[in-house]
Protein backbone atom coordinates (compact mmCIF):
# COMPACT_ATOMS: atom_id res chain seq x y z
CA UNK A 1 0.00 0.00 0.00
CA UNK A 2 1.64 3.19 -1.06
CA UNK A 3 0.42 6.59 -2.02
CA UNK A 4 2.39 9.26 -3.73
CA UNK A 5 2.09 12.97 -3.34
CA UNK A 6 3.94 15.92 -4.70
CA UNK A 7 4.85 18.48 -2.08
CA UNK A 8 6.62 21.52 -3.51
CA UNK A 9 9.44 19.88 -5.43
CA UNK A 10 10.14 16.83 -3.30
CA UNK A 11 8.67 13.43 -4.08
CA UNK A 12 7.25 11.75 -1.01
CA UNK A 13 6.81 7.99 -0.86
CA UNK A 14 4.38 6.91 1.78
CA UNK A 15 4.51 3.40 3.05
CA UNK A 16 3.37 1.43 6.04
CA UNK A 17 6.04 0.33 8.48
CA UNK A 18 6.95 -3.33 7.96
CA UNK A 19 8.26 -5.87 10.48
CA UNK A 20 11.74 -4.80 11.62
CA UNK A 21 10.93 -1.12 11.20
CA UNK A 22 7.67 -1.32 13.09
CA UNK A 23 9.42 -2.98 16.03
CA UNK A 24 12.10 -0.26 16.10
CA UNK A 25 9.42 2.40 15.90
CA UNK A 26 7.49 0.80 18.76
CA UNK A 27 10.60 0.50 20.93
CA UNK A 28 11.53 4.14 20.32
CA UNK A 29 8.07 5.37 21.28
CA UNK A 30 8.11 3.15 24.39
CA UNK A 31 11.54 4.47 25.38
CA UNK A 32 10.47 8.06 24.88
CA UNK A 33 7.34 7.55 26.96
CA UNK A 34 9.20 5.87 29.81
CA UNK A 35 11.82 8.66 29.75
CA UNK A 36 8.95 11.13 29.96
CA UNK A 37 7.36 9.31 32.90
CA UNK A 38 10.70 9.05 34.66
CA UNK A 39 11.47 12.75 34.27
CA UNK A 40 8.03 13.69 35.60
CA UNK A 41 8.77 11.48 38.59
CA UNK A 42 12.33 12.79 38.96
CA UNK A 43 11.32 16.44 38.86
CA UNK A 44 8.55 15.71 41.34
CA UNK A 45 5.79 17.24 39.27
CA UNK A 46 2.27 16.98 40.53
CA UNK A 47 0.21 16.35 37.40
CA UNK A 48 -2.99 17.50 39.07
CA UNK A 49 -1.40 20.84 39.71
CA UNK A 50 -0.44 21.01 36.05
CA UNK A 51 -4.07 20.64 35.02
CA UNK A 52 -5.26 23.40 37.29
CA UNK A 53 -2.36 25.73 36.61
CA UNK A 54 -4.08 28.05 34.16
CA UNK A 55 -7.05 28.52 36.43
CA UNK A 56 -4.58 29.24 39.20
CA UNK A 57 -2.66 31.76 37.07
CA UNK A 58 -5.91 33.53 36.25
CA UNK A 59 -6.96 33.52 39.87
CA UNK A 60 -3.63 34.88 41.12
CA UNK A 61 -3.56 37.53 38.43
CA UNK A 62 -7.12 38.60 39.20
CA UNK A 63 -6.70 38.55 42.95
CA UNK A 64 -3.28 39.99 43.56
CA UNK A 65 -2.09 41.60 40.37
CA UNK A 66 -5.26 43.45 39.50
CA UNK A 67 -5.63 46.39 39.14
CA UNK A 68 -2.16 47.31 37.82
CA UNK A 69 -0.76 50.38 39.53
CA UNK A 70 -0.66 52.64 36.50
CA UNK A 71 0.24 55.71 38.56
CA UNK A 72 3.51 54.00 39.50
CA UNK A 73 4.67 53.46 35.96
CA UNK A 74 3.85 56.99 34.89
CA UNK A 75 6.33 58.44 37.36
CA UNK A 76 9.27 60.26 35.75
CA UNK A 77 11.77 57.89 37.40
CA UNK A 78 10.24 54.87 35.73
CA UNK A 79 9.90 56.61 32.38
CA UNK A 80 13.58 57.51 32.63
CA UNK A 81 14.36 53.81 33.10
CA UNK A 82 12.35 52.98 29.98
CA UNK A 83 14.54 55.39 28.02
CA UNK A 84 17.60 53.81 29.64
CA UNK A 85 16.46 50.38 28.43
CA UNK A 86 16.03 51.66 24.90
CA UNK A 87 19.45 53.29 24.96
CA UNK A 88 21.10 50.15 26.31
CA UNK A 89 19.50 48.02 23.60
CA UNK A 90 20.54 50.54 20.95
CA UNK A 91 24.16 50.84 22.00
CA UNK A 92 24.49 47.12 22.74
CA UNK A 93 23.03 46.13 19.38
CA UNK A 94 25.20 48.57 17.41
CA UNK A 95 28.46 47.66 19.16
CA UNK A 96 27.59 43.96 19.02
CA UNK A 97 26.87 44.11 15.32
CA UNK A 98 30.07 46.07 14.62
CA UNK A 99 31.98 43.22 16.27
CA UNK A 100 29.80 40.59 14.60
CA UNK A 101 30.59 41.78 11.07
CA UNK A 102 34.28 40.77 11.03
CA UNK A 103 33.50 37.63 13.04
CA UNK A 104 30.84 36.61 10.53
CA UNK A 105 33.29 37.26 7.72
CA UNK A 106 35.89 35.02 9.36
CA UNK A 107 33.28 32.40 10.27
CA UNK A 108 31.82 31.99 6.77
CA UNK A 109 33.46 28.95 5.23
CA UNK A 110 33.42 30.22 1.65
CA UNK A 111 35.11 33.61 2.14
CA UNK A 112 37.09 33.26 5.37
CA UNK A 113 40.65 34.59 4.96
CA UNK A 114 42.22 31.64 6.82
CA UNK A 115 40.37 28.33 6.98
CA UNK A 116 43.00 26.76 9.23
CA UNK A 117 42.89 29.06 12.25
CA UNK A 118 40.65 32.11 11.74
CA UNK A 119 37.58 30.07 10.82
CA UNK A 120 37.44 27.79 13.88
CA UNK A 121 38.39 30.69 16.14
CA UNK A 122 35.58 32.90 14.88
CA UNK A 123 33.13 29.97 15.00
CA UNK A 124 34.11 29.33 18.60
CA UNK A 125 33.69 33.00 19.54
CA UNK A 126 30.21 33.16 18.01
CA UNK A 127 29.12 29.84 19.48
CA UNK A 128 30.54 30.68 22.89
CA UNK A 129 28.71 33.99 23.13
CA UNK A 130 25.53 32.35 21.85
CA UNK A 131 25.63 29.43 24.26
CA UNK A 132 25.76 31.52 27.41
CA UNK A 133 22.38 33.06 28.09
CA UNK A 134 22.21 36.87 28.22
CA UNK A 135 21.15 36.74 31.87
CA UNK A 136 24.34 34.90 32.81
CA UNK A 137 26.41 37.42 30.84
CA UNK A 138 24.64 40.16 32.77
CA UNK A 139 25.44 38.61 36.14
CA UNK A 140 29.08 38.12 35.17
CA UNK A 141 29.49 41.69 33.92
CA UNK A 142 27.73 43.11 36.97
CA UNK A 143 30.16 41.18 39.16
CA UNK A 144 33.14 42.58 37.32
CA UNK A 145 31.99 46.13 36.52
CA UNK A 146 29.51 46.87 39.28
CA UNK A 147 25.89 48.03 38.95
CA UNK A 148 24.84 50.38 36.19
CA UNK A 149 24.07 50.51 32.52
CA UNK A 150 27.58 49.64 31.30
CA UNK A 151 27.46 45.94 32.32
CA UNK A 152 24.02 45.72 30.70
CA UNK A 153 25.43 47.10 27.46
CA UNK A 154 28.35 44.66 27.66
CA UNK A 155 25.97 41.73 28.16
CA UNK A 156 23.86 42.85 25.21
CA UNK A 157 27.01 43.20 23.09
CA UNK A 158 27.90 39.58 23.84
CA UNK A 159 24.34 38.53 23.08
CA UNK A 160 24.28 40.40 19.77
CA UNK A 161 27.65 38.98 18.69
CA UNK A 162 26.24 35.49 19.06
CA UNK A 163 22.86 36.25 17.57
CA UNK A 164 23.79 38.51 14.66
CA UNK A 165 27.13 36.80 13.99
CA UNK A 166 25.46 33.47 13.28
CA UNK A 167 22.80 34.98 11.01
CA UNK A 168 25.34 37.19 9.20
CA UNK A 169 27.65 34.24 8.56
CA UNK A 170 24.77 32.11 7.27
CA UNK A 171 23.87 34.92 4.88
CA UNK A 172 27.45 35.09 3.57
CA UNK A 173 27.60 31.35 3.01
CA UNK A 174 24.83 31.45 0.38
CA UNK A 175 26.18 34.32 -1.77
CA UNK A 176 27.07 34.03 -5.44
CA UNK A 177 30.75 33.04 -5.50
CA UNK A 178 31.32 34.30 -9.06
CA UNK A 179 31.95 37.85 -7.93
CA UNK A 180 34.30 36.69 -5.19
CA UNK A 181 36.29 34.64 -7.69
CA UNK A 182 36.43 37.59 -10.10
CA UNK A 183 37.90 39.81 -7.38
CA UNK A 184 40.40 37.15 -6.36
CA UNK A 185 41.42 36.59 -9.98
CA UNK A 186 42.19 40.29 -10.21
CA UNK A 187 44.55 39.98 -7.28
CA UNK A 188 42.38 41.60 -4.62
CA UNK A 189 43.33 41.02 -1.01
CA UNK A 190 40.76 39.47 1.41
CA UNK A 191 39.60 42.89 2.66
CA UNK A 192 39.00 44.16 -0.87
CA UNK A 193 37.19 40.94 -1.73
CA UNK A 194 34.96 41.41 1.28
CA UNK A 195 34.29 45.07 0.56
CA UNK A 196 33.52 44.77 -3.15
CA UNK A 197 32.30 41.19 -3.66
CA UNK A 198 30.66 40.13 -0.40
CA UNK A 199 29.32 43.32 1.17
CA UNK A 200 27.17 44.46 -1.79
CA UNK A 201 25.54 41.05 -1.96
CA UNK A 202 24.61 40.77 1.71
CA UNK A 203 23.90 44.45 2.44
CA UNK A 204 20.12 44.32 2.25
CA UNK A 205 19.78 41.00 4.04
CA UNK A 206 22.08 42.24 6.79
CA UNK A 207 19.99 45.38 7.23
CA UNK A 208 16.97 43.18 7.88
CA UNK A 209 18.94 41.07 10.34
CA UNK A 210 20.20 44.24 12.03
CA UNK A 211 16.66 45.51 12.57
CA UNK A 212 15.65 42.11 13.94
CA UNK A 213 18.69 42.02 16.22
CA UNK A 214 17.80 45.41 17.65
CA UNK A 215 14.31 44.15 18.33
CA UNK A 216 15.55 41.04 20.13
CA UNK A 217 18.15 43.05 22.04
CA UNK A 218 15.44 45.40 23.28
CA UNK A 219 13.45 42.40 24.50
CA UNK A 220 16.50 41.30 26.48
CA UNK A 221 17.27 44.85 27.65
CA UNK A 222 13.91 45.11 29.41
CA UNK A 223 14.95 42.36 31.81
CA UNK A 224 18.75 42.60 32.13
CA UNK A 225 18.15 45.11 34.91
CA UNK A 226 16.77 42.24 36.99
CA UNK A 227 20.35 41.49 38.01
CA UNK A 228 21.43 45.07 38.48
CA UNK A 229 22.20 46.31 35.01
CA UNK A 230 19.95 49.35 34.76
CA UNK A 231 16.71 49.94 32.92
CA UNK A 232 13.25 48.66 33.71
CA UNK A 233 14.41 45.31 35.03
CA UNK A 234 15.71 46.93 38.17
CA UNK A 235 12.25 48.28 39.01
CA UNK A 236 10.84 44.83 38.30
CA UNK A 237 13.25 43.16 40.69
CA UNK A 238 12.67 45.66 43.47
CA UNK A 239 8.92 45.33 43.33
CA UNK A 240 8.98 41.56 43.02
CA UNK A 241 11.04 41.34 46.17
CA UNK A 242 8.85 43.80 48.04
CA UNK A 243 5.75 41.83 46.94
CA UNK A 244 4.23 44.99 45.47
CA UNK A 245 2.21 42.81 43.14
CA UNK A 246 0.08 45.57 41.64
CA UNK A 247 3.18 47.53 40.69
CA UNK A 248 4.75 44.36 39.25
CA UNK A 249 1.63 43.88 37.15
CA UNK A 250 1.92 47.44 35.84
CA UNK A 251 5.61 46.97 35.01
CA UNK A 252 4.98 43.67 33.24
CA UNK A 253 2.18 45.31 31.30
CA UNK A 254 4.46 48.13 30.21
CA UNK A 255 7.20 45.65 29.17
CA UNK A 256 4.76 43.63 27.07
CA UNK A 257 3.37 46.76 25.43
CA UNK A 258 6.80 48.19 24.63
CA UNK A 259 8.04 44.90 23.21
CA UNK A 260 4.91 44.56 21.08
CA UNK A 261 5.40 48.09 19.75
CA UNK A 262 9.06 47.44 18.95
CA UNK A 263 8.11 44.16 17.27
CA UNK A 264 5.51 45.95 15.14
CA UNK A 265 8.02 48.62 14.13
CA UNK A 266 10.67 46.06 13.26
CA UNK A 267 8.18 43.92 11.32
CA UNK A 268 7.07 46.99 9.39
CA UNK A 269 10.67 48.02 8.62
CA UNK A 270 11.65 44.52 7.54
CA UNK A 271 8.54 44.23 5.40
CA UNK A 272 9.38 47.49 3.61
CA UNK A 273 12.95 46.33 3.16
CA UNK A 274 11.98 42.97 1.66
CA UNK A 275 9.54 44.72 -0.69
CA UNK A 276 12.31 47.06 -1.84
CA UNK A 277 14.61 44.08 -2.25
CA UNK A 278 12.07 42.25 -4.39
CA UNK A 279 11.64 45.42 -6.48
CA UNK A 280 15.39 45.72 -7.01
CA UNK A 281 15.66 42.10 -8.04
CA UNK A 282 12.86 42.66 -10.52
CA UNK A 283 14.73 45.65 -11.98
CA UNK A 284 17.97 43.72 -12.26
CA UNK A 285 16.35 40.72 -13.88
CA UNK B 1 13.52 66.68 -24.75
CA UNK B 2 13.54 63.05 -25.77
CA UNK B 3 11.65 60.50 -23.69
CA UNK B 4 14.92 58.83 -22.81
CA UNK B 5 16.46 61.89 -21.15
CA UNK B 6 13.17 62.54 -19.43
CA UNK B 7 13.24 59.05 -17.96
CA UNK B 8 16.85 59.52 -16.99
CA UNK B 9 16.10 62.85 -15.28
CA UNK B 10 13.24 61.24 -13.42
CA UNK B 11 15.50 58.36 -12.42
CA UNK B 12 18.32 60.57 -11.18
CA UNK B 13 15.90 62.75 -9.27
CA UNK B 14 14.49 59.68 -7.56
CA UNK B 15 17.99 58.47 -6.83
CA UNK B 16 18.91 61.83 -5.27
CA UNK B 17 15.79 61.79 -3.13
CA UNK B 18 16.63 58.31 -1.96
CA UNK B 19 20.16 59.38 -1.08
CA UNK B 20 18.82 62.26 1.00
CA UNK B 21 16.48 59.91 2.79
CA UNK B 22 19.31 57.51 3.57
CA UNK B 23 21.46 60.39 4.79
CA UNK B 24 18.65 61.60 7.06
CA UNK B 25 18.14 58.12 8.53
CA UNK B 26 21.87 57.80 9.08
CA UNK B 27 22.03 61.20 10.79
CA UNK B 28 19.18 60.29 13.14
CA UNK B 29 20.83 56.96 13.97
CA UNK B 30 24.16 58.65 14.68
CA UNK B 31 22.56 61.32 16.85
CA UNK B 32 20.74 58.67 18.92
CA UNK B 33 23.97 56.74 19.20
CA UNK B 34 25.85 59.77 20.52
CA UNK B 35 23.06 60.47 23.01
CA UNK B 36 23.13 56.87 24.24
CA UNK B 37 26.90 56.91 24.58
CA UNK B 38 26.71 60.16 26.48
CA UNK B 39 24.12 58.98 28.97
CA UNK B 40 25.51 55.47 29.44
CA UNK B 41 29.26 55.86 29.42
CA UNK B 42 29.69 59.42 30.66
CA UNK B 43 26.76 60.06 32.97
CA UNK B 44 25.76 56.69 34.34
CA UNK B 45 29.04 54.83 34.71
CA UNK B 46 31.00 55.29 37.89
CA UNK B 47 34.53 54.87 36.59
CA UNK B 48 35.94 55.33 40.06
CA UNK B 49 34.09 52.22 41.24
CA UNK B 50 35.34 50.16 38.30
CA UNK B 51 38.89 51.31 38.95
CA UNK B 52 41.89 50.75 36.78
CA UNK B 53 42.30 48.09 34.13
CA UNK B 54 44.37 46.02 36.54
CA UNK B 55 41.57 45.92 39.08
CA UNK B 56 39.11 44.81 36.42
CA UNK B 57 41.52 42.12 35.27
CA UNK B 58 42.00 41.04 38.88
CA UNK B 59 38.26 40.61 39.35
CA UNK B 60 38.07 38.63 36.11
CA UNK B 61 41.00 36.58 37.37
CA UNK B 62 39.01 35.45 40.39
CA UNK B 63 36.82 33.47 37.99
CA UNK B 64 39.85 31.59 36.70
CA UNK B 65 40.49 29.72 39.95
CA UNK B 66 38.29 26.73 39.05
CA UNK B 67 36.60 24.96 41.93
CA UNK B 68 36.70 21.29 40.93
CA UNK B 69 35.18 20.10 44.20
CA UNK B 70 31.81 21.19 42.82
CA UNK B 71 31.81 18.72 39.93
CA UNK B 72 30.25 15.72 41.79
CA UNK B 73 27.31 17.94 42.80
CA UNK B 74 26.56 18.99 39.24
CA UNK B 75 25.11 15.71 37.92
CA UNK B 76 21.61 16.05 39.37
CA UNK B 77 21.13 19.73 38.41
CA UNK B 78 22.36 18.97 34.90
CA UNK B 79 19.83 16.16 34.59
CA UNK B 80 17.12 18.45 35.96
CA UNK B 81 17.96 21.18 33.47
CA UNK B 82 17.95 18.67 30.64
CA UNK B 83 14.58 17.21 31.68
CA UNK B 84 13.10 20.66 32.13
CA UNK B 85 14.10 21.53 28.57
CA UNK B 86 12.60 18.29 27.20
CA UNK B 87 9.32 18.55 29.10
CA UNK B 88 9.04 22.26 28.36
CA UNK B 89 9.46 21.66 24.65
CA UNK B 90 6.91 18.83 24.66
CA UNK B 91 4.39 20.88 26.61
CA UNK B 92 5.06 23.81 24.28
CA UNK B 93 4.33 21.55 21.31
CA UNK B 94 1.13 20.39 23.00
CA UNK B 95 -0.02 23.98 23.52
CA UNK B 96 1.01 25.11 20.07
CA UNK B 97 -1.02 22.50 18.15
CA UNK B 98 -4.39 24.24 18.67
CA UNK B 99 -2.78 27.66 18.23
CA UNK B 100 -1.27 26.57 14.91
CA UNK B 101 -4.55 24.99 13.82
CA UNK B 102 -6.50 28.19 14.54
CA UNK B 103 -3.72 30.36 13.11
CA UNK B 104 -3.39 28.69 9.69
CA UNK B 105 -5.56 30.58 7.24
CA UNK B 106 -6.64 27.53 5.18
CA UNK B 107 -7.85 25.31 8.05
CA UNK B 108 -8.86 27.76 10.78
CA UNK B 109 -12.43 27.21 12.02
CA UNK B 110 -13.14 30.94 12.10
CA UNK B 111 -11.25 33.53 10.11
CA UNK B 112 -12.92 36.45 11.80
CA UNK B 113 -12.30 35.56 15.42
CA UNK B 114 -9.90 32.70 16.09
CA UNK B 115 -7.35 33.51 13.37
CA UNK B 116 -6.38 37.01 14.62
CA UNK B 117 -6.61 35.82 18.20
CA UNK B 118 -4.13 33.00 17.74
CA UNK B 119 -1.83 35.24 15.67
CA UNK B 120 -1.87 37.62 18.64
CA UNK B 121 -1.07 34.74 21.01
CA UNK B 122 1.94 33.80 18.86
CA UNK B 123 3.34 37.32 19.02
CA UNK B 124 2.60 37.62 22.72
CA UNK B 125 4.35 34.36 23.55
CA UNK B 126 7.50 35.41 21.70
CA UNK B 127 7.45 38.97 23.03
CA UNK B 128 7.60 38.11 26.70
CA UNK B 129 11.06 37.18 27.90
CA UNK B 130 11.40 33.77 29.55
CA UNK B 131 12.40 35.42 32.83
CA UNK B 132 9.08 37.27 32.90
CA UNK B 133 7.14 34.09 32.12
CA UNK B 134 9.04 32.33 34.90
CA UNK B 135 8.22 35.12 37.35
CA UNK B 136 4.52 34.88 36.50
CA UNK B 137 4.46 31.09 36.96
CA UNK B 138 6.55 31.10 40.11
CA UNK B 139 4.01 33.50 41.57
CA UNK B 140 1.16 31.22 40.50
CA UNK B 141 2.36 27.67 41.25
CA UNK B 142 5.23 28.22 43.67
CA UNK B 143 8.86 27.12 43.50
CA UNK B 144 10.06 23.95 41.80
CA UNK B 145 10.58 22.62 38.31
CA UNK B 146 6.95 23.10 37.23
CA UNK B 147 7.05 26.90 36.77
CA UNK B 148 10.27 26.52 34.78
CA UNK B 149 8.69 23.94 32.48
CA UNK B 150 5.62 26.11 32.01
CA UNK B 151 7.71 29.21 31.30
CA UNK B 152 9.75 27.34 28.68
CA UNK B 153 6.57 25.92 27.17
CA UNK B 154 4.91 29.32 26.93
CA UNK B 155 7.99 30.87 25.40
CA UNK B 156 8.23 28.06 22.82
CA UNK B 157 4.58 28.24 21.75
CA UNK B 158 5.08 31.34 19.62
CA UNK B 159 7.89 29.99 17.46
CA UNK B 160 6.64 26.40 17.10
CA UNK B 161 3.06 27.36 16.30
CA UNK B 162 4.15 30.02 13.81
CA UNK B 163 6.26 27.52 11.88
CA UNK B 164 3.54 24.84 12.00
CA UNK B 165 0.87 27.32 10.88
CA UNK B 166 3.01 28.41 7.95
CA UNK B 167 3.66 24.76 7.05
CA UNK B 168 -0.07 24.03 7.12
CA UNK B 169 -0.72 27.02 4.87
CA UNK B 170 1.76 25.64 2.33
CA UNK B 171 0.52 22.03 2.17
CA UNK B 172 -0.67 20.30 -0.94
CA UNK B 173 -4.51 20.56 -0.76
CA UNK B 174 -5.16 17.45 -2.87
CA UNK B 175 -4.93 14.76 -0.13
CA UNK B 176 -7.15 16.94 2.07
CA UNK B 177 -9.76 17.21 -0.68
CA UNK B 178 -9.53 13.49 -1.38
CA UNK B 179 -10.21 12.61 2.23
CA UNK B 180 -13.07 15.13 2.40
CA UNK B 181 -14.53 13.63 -0.78
CA UNK B 182 -14.42 10.17 0.77
CA UNK B 183 -16.47 11.52 3.67
CA UNK B 184 -13.68 11.93 6.24
CA UNK B 185 -14.47 14.14 9.22
CA UNK B 186 -12.31 17.04 10.43
CA UNK B 187 -10.18 14.85 12.62
CA UNK B 188 -9.51 12.35 9.86
CA UNK B 189 -8.59 15.17 7.50
CA UNK B 190 -6.14 16.43 10.08
CA UNK B 191 -4.66 13.04 10.91
CA UNK B 192 -4.37 11.55 7.41
CA UNK B 193 -4.25 14.64 5.21
CA UNK B 194 -2.30 17.33 7.02
CA UNK B 195 -0.03 15.73 9.63
CA UNK B 196 1.90 13.41 7.26
CA UNK B 197 2.74 16.39 5.07
CA UNK B 198 4.16 18.59 7.81
CA UNK B 199 5.71 15.92 10.04
CA UNK B 200 9.33 16.31 8.96
CA UNK B 201 9.30 20.08 9.24
CA UNK B 202 7.62 19.97 12.64
CA UNK B 203 10.17 17.53 14.01
CA UNK B 204 13.02 19.70 12.72
CA UNK B 205 11.48 22.77 14.35
CA UNK B 206 11.00 20.98 17.64
CA UNK B 207 14.63 19.90 17.69
CA UNK B 208 15.75 23.46 16.94
CA UNK B 209 13.56 24.83 19.73
CA UNK B 210 14.70 22.11 22.12
CA UNK B 211 18.28 23.17 21.48
CA UNK B 212 17.43 26.75 22.47
CA UNK B 213 15.35 25.56 25.41
CA UNK B 214 18.37 23.90 27.02
CA UNK B 215 19.92 27.37 27.13
CA UNK B 216 16.74 28.80 28.60
CA UNK B 217 16.21 26.11 31.21
CA UNK B 218 19.75 26.69 32.47
CA UNK B 219 18.69 30.12 33.78
CA UNK B 220 15.28 29.20 35.16
CA UNK B 221 16.89 28.51 38.53
CA UNK B 222 17.74 32.20 38.90
CA UNK B 223 14.11 32.95 39.75
CA UNK B 224 13.50 29.77 41.75
CA UNK B 225 12.81 26.99 39.26
CA UNK B 226 15.61 24.51 39.96
CA UNK B 227 18.33 23.10 37.73
CA UNK B 228 21.77 24.46 36.96
CA UNK B 229 20.57 28.05 37.36
CA UNK B 230 19.95 27.43 41.04
CA UNK B 231 23.47 26.04 41.50
CA UNK B 232 24.82 29.05 39.62
CA UNK B 233 22.85 31.40 41.84
CA UNK B 234 24.08 29.69 45.03
CA UNK B 235 27.72 29.82 43.94
CA UNK B 236 27.26 33.49 43.10
CA UNK B 237 25.67 34.18 46.48
CA UNK B 238 28.63 32.50 48.21
CA UNK B 239 31.06 34.59 46.13
CA UNK B 240 32.62 31.32 45.02
CA UNK B 241 33.70 32.61 41.61
CA UNK B 242 35.65 29.46 40.73
CA UNK B 243 32.46 27.48 41.26
CA UNK B 244 30.56 29.91 39.02
CA UNK B 245 32.97 29.21 36.18
CA UNK B 246 32.56 25.46 36.71
CA UNK B 247 28.76 25.80 36.52
CA UNK B 248 29.07 27.80 33.30
CA UNK B 249 31.33 25.09 31.89
CA UNK B 250 28.69 22.53 32.86
CA UNK B 251 26.04 24.56 31.00
CA UNK B 252 28.30 24.74 27.96
CA UNK B 253 28.84 20.96 28.10
CA UNK B 254 25.10 20.37 28.22
CA UNK B 255 24.52 22.71 25.28
CA UNK B 256 27.30 21.04 23.31
CA UNK B 257 25.74 17.61 23.95
CA UNK B 258 22.38 18.98 22.87
CA UNK B 259 23.88 20.41 19.71
CA UNK B 260 25.57 17.10 18.83
CA UNK B 261 22.35 15.17 19.53
CA UNK B 262 20.24 17.54 17.43
CA UNK B 263 22.77 17.31 14.59
CA UNK B 264 22.47 13.52 14.47
CA UNK B 265 18.69 13.46 14.86
CA UNK B 266 18.32 15.99 12.05
CA UNK B 267 20.58 13.85 9.88
CA UNK B 268 18.52 10.76 10.68
CA UNK B 269 15.30 12.50 9.64
CA UNK B 270 16.54 13.73 6.29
Amino acid sequence: MSTQSQTQNRQLHWQRYRYPQSLIQFTLVLLALSALAYSIHFLNIDLQRLLSVFGRVGEVLAERYFPPDLAYISQPGYLQSVIESIQMAYLGAILGMLLAVPLAWFAAWNVTPARRWLYPLARLAIMGSRSVHEMIWTILFVTVLGFGMLPGVCALVMFCIGFAGKLFAEEIEVIDMGQVEAMQANGANPLQTFMYAVWPQVRTAWTGIAIYTWDVAFRAATVVGFFGAGGMGWYLKRNVQQLETERVAAILLSIVLLVLVSELISAWARHRLSRRRAGNQLQNA
Amino acid sequence: MSPLTQTFDHYSQQKRQQQWKHLAILAILLLTLLLSIHSIIIEDTDWQRIGTLEQVLASIGRFAALDFSLIPHLGVPMLETFMMACLGTLLGLFFSLPVAWFGALNVTPSRRLLYPFSRFLMTLSRSIHEMVWALIFVAAVGLGALPGILAIAMRSVGFISKIIAEAIENIDPKPVEAIRAMGGNNFQVMYYGIIPQIKTLVIGTIIFEWDINIRRSAIMGLVGAGGLGLTFFRQMAMYNYGGVTVVILAILTLILLGEIASHYVRKAIN
